[in-house]
């Protein structure tokens, strides 16, 4: 399928991606650990021998419970931490759509936010200029632009850091649970933007537990618990399977 | 260049060779938009909500260099050499320390601020650190602005030689820039090193000669101030400023090769440990 010059967007080679479980380390038990050449505390494994590829243009949903290693991969994918071993090749621009928001300075206005959010996902000085107009519009903020963004309600700061991210020219959209963003209206946008992207033929990875979001938008899904990919396949058949496993009284609540 | 181009191995640094760090200084140079914002959030947000605003840029050193003058000058009767008023000859060194200070204190505690937007986007993590440094230029312009307001009230005119004094700060500016980027990741990884800078900003600031003329100090102490980067500054800025004389040629090319292995070795050692800091938040 794929030629020298069209390599996947997102290919994990045997990832394992471990973390200490153990917070606050301190001064004394890091020379400690110098001294005795042991690792701080106790591991845990986030992932483990994880191998897929992603296709450019494919969308990708990732199931699994809560815990399960999902955001783990999404954090691999954004190039936010690195894989404890194996290799992780990503292809082109990802703006992650992982809380929106983050990068909003709560002083700032809505306009300064957005360059420096934009700039923040990749964007230059032009290409943000060029866009700015529709991102105002998108997130329906055209009267609140010029407000400190700490006077926003959590639903207009949202929509806010959606509207820049979808404005930022994404190869690769990485999305987390975020489609429940806003009312009814822009949620029913967001989804109608996503369709876009996708018939642009940019790639998209959905994490969710959420079947039904998936269904919606992936062709392909990987299912993953305690940090192994167990399934690998078409959308529909990954989602029956996993919702399978689910406890129904679980699944009614 | 209109779009960060495709990266086509693992955005966080995993190896860091010679060419994987000019790899990374090439990246960086491509986001230096990002730079430029970040200085702006910096200097929009410093000031806001405060009633004086950037006066306050203004009354912290002014504040500084009065209470300092009273003890060192009036009390304890500190003359400069050659007749020099003694809130110039503070002035002059007590400007670009501010600078070093803040910028280091600033600039260590700048990617443990942004934790949220570590975590979760990735940008080149050294435009956290140099966006903190380069705010604080801001405070050095005006703290020079004081200090030529200063020099017209004991009417005098900054000497000729002053034209040495840009290149001499850009290179006291390198040597902040590489200490502040291990700082910066380290405090990641414990939050002692914020203190533990707190701590050595104080005893670093008695030990350069920023109160006192570097003559008073005695001989058996003088290595000391040899080994510290920020006399050998101070000094030349006063010699340019106040005095009229060039730099020590010799002294300039120590100041140039310290500043080079700073930036050189801090990059370095930031780059190392830059693929842990969302693990360490």
């Amino acid at each position: 399928m794929r030629t020298a010059s069209d390599p996947p967007a997102i290919e994990f080679r045997n990832v394992t991606k471990r973390f200490y479980l153990k917070d606050g380390r301190t001064l004394r038990e890091f020379a400690q650990a110098i001294l005795t050449r042991r690792a701080w505390g106790d591991e845990f494994s986030a992932l483990q021998d994880v191998s897929f590829q992603v296709e450019r243009g494919e969308s990708l949903g990732i199931i699994g419970r809560n815990g399960s290693g999902k955001s783990t991969a999404l954090k691999l994918i954004a190039g936010v931490t690195a894989p404890s071993s194996g290799e992780v090749y990503v292809t082109g621009r990802v703006s992650p759509l992982i809380e929106l928001g983050a990068g909003f300075h709560p002083d700032l206005t809505g306009r300064e936010n957005v360059h420096l959010n934009g700039s923040i996902l990749g964007m230059s000085d032009r290409e943000i200029n060029e866009q700015f107009d529709s991102i105002v519009d998108f997130a329906e903020l055209r009267d609140f632009i010029d407000t400190p963004v700490k006077r926003y309600s959590s639903g207009m700061y949202m929509r806010l850091g959606f509207a820049v991210a979808v404005h930022s020219n994404p190869d690769i959209l990485l999305v987390d649970e975020v489609l429940s963003v806003g009312d009814a209206f822009f949620q029913e946008k967001c989804q109608q933007r996503m369709r876009e992207f996708k018939q642009q033929g940019v790639t998209i990875v959905l994490v969710s537990h959420s079947a039904e979001t998936i269904m919606n938008f992936c062709d392909r899904a990987l299912r993953i618990d305690h940090g192994r990919l167990v399934a690998d396949g078409p959308a529909r058949q990954i989602v029956d399977e996993y919702m399978a496993t689910v406890p129904q009284h679980v699944e009614a609540g | 260049m209109d779009r960060v181009p495709p990266i086509p191995r693992q955005p966080i640094a995993t190896s860091s060779g010679p060419l994987d760090l000019l790899r990374h200084v090439a990246e960086f140079w491509r986001r230096r938009d990002l730079l430029w914002h970040m200085v702006i959030r910096h200097l929009r947000g410093q000031y806001k909500q405060s009633v004086l605003g950037y006066a306050w840029a203004f009354l912290n050193p002014l504040s500084l260099m009065i209470i300092l003058s009273f003890v060192f000058s009036t009390i304890l009767r500190i003359a400069p050499p050659q007749g020099v008023p003694y809130p110039l000859f503070l002035f002059v060194g007590l400007v670009p320390w501010l600078f070093f200070s803040s910028a280091l204190s600033s600039g260590t505690d700048s990617v443990t601020n942004a934790s949220s937007l570590v975590s979760k986007v990735y940008f080149p993590r050294e435009v956290l650190p140099t966006a903190a440094v380069l705010t604080k230029l801001v405070d050095l312009f005006f703290g020079m602005i004081i200090l030529i307001m200063l020099m017209a009230y004991y009417g005098r005119l900054p000497e000729p030689t002053i034209y040495w004094f840009p290149l001499l700060f850009g290179i006291h500016m390198v040597f902040t820039l590489g200490l502040t980027f291990p700082l910066a990741a380290l405090n990641l990884y414990f939050h002692d090193v914020r203190f533990l800078v707190g701590v050595v900003l104080t005893l670093w600031f008695y030990l350069t000669p920023i109160l006192y003329p570097i003559d008073f100090v005695p001989e058996k102490y003088s290595i000391i101030f040899e080994l510290n980067p920020n006399a050998l500054f101070i000094n030349a800025y006063r010699r340019v400023i106040l005095y009229g004389e060039d730099p020590e040629p010799g002294r300039v090319l120590i100041g140039l090769a310290v500043a080079v292995a700073s930036i050189v070795i801090g990059y370095f050692l930031f780059k190392r440990m830059e693929k842990g800091f969302a693990d360490s938040i």
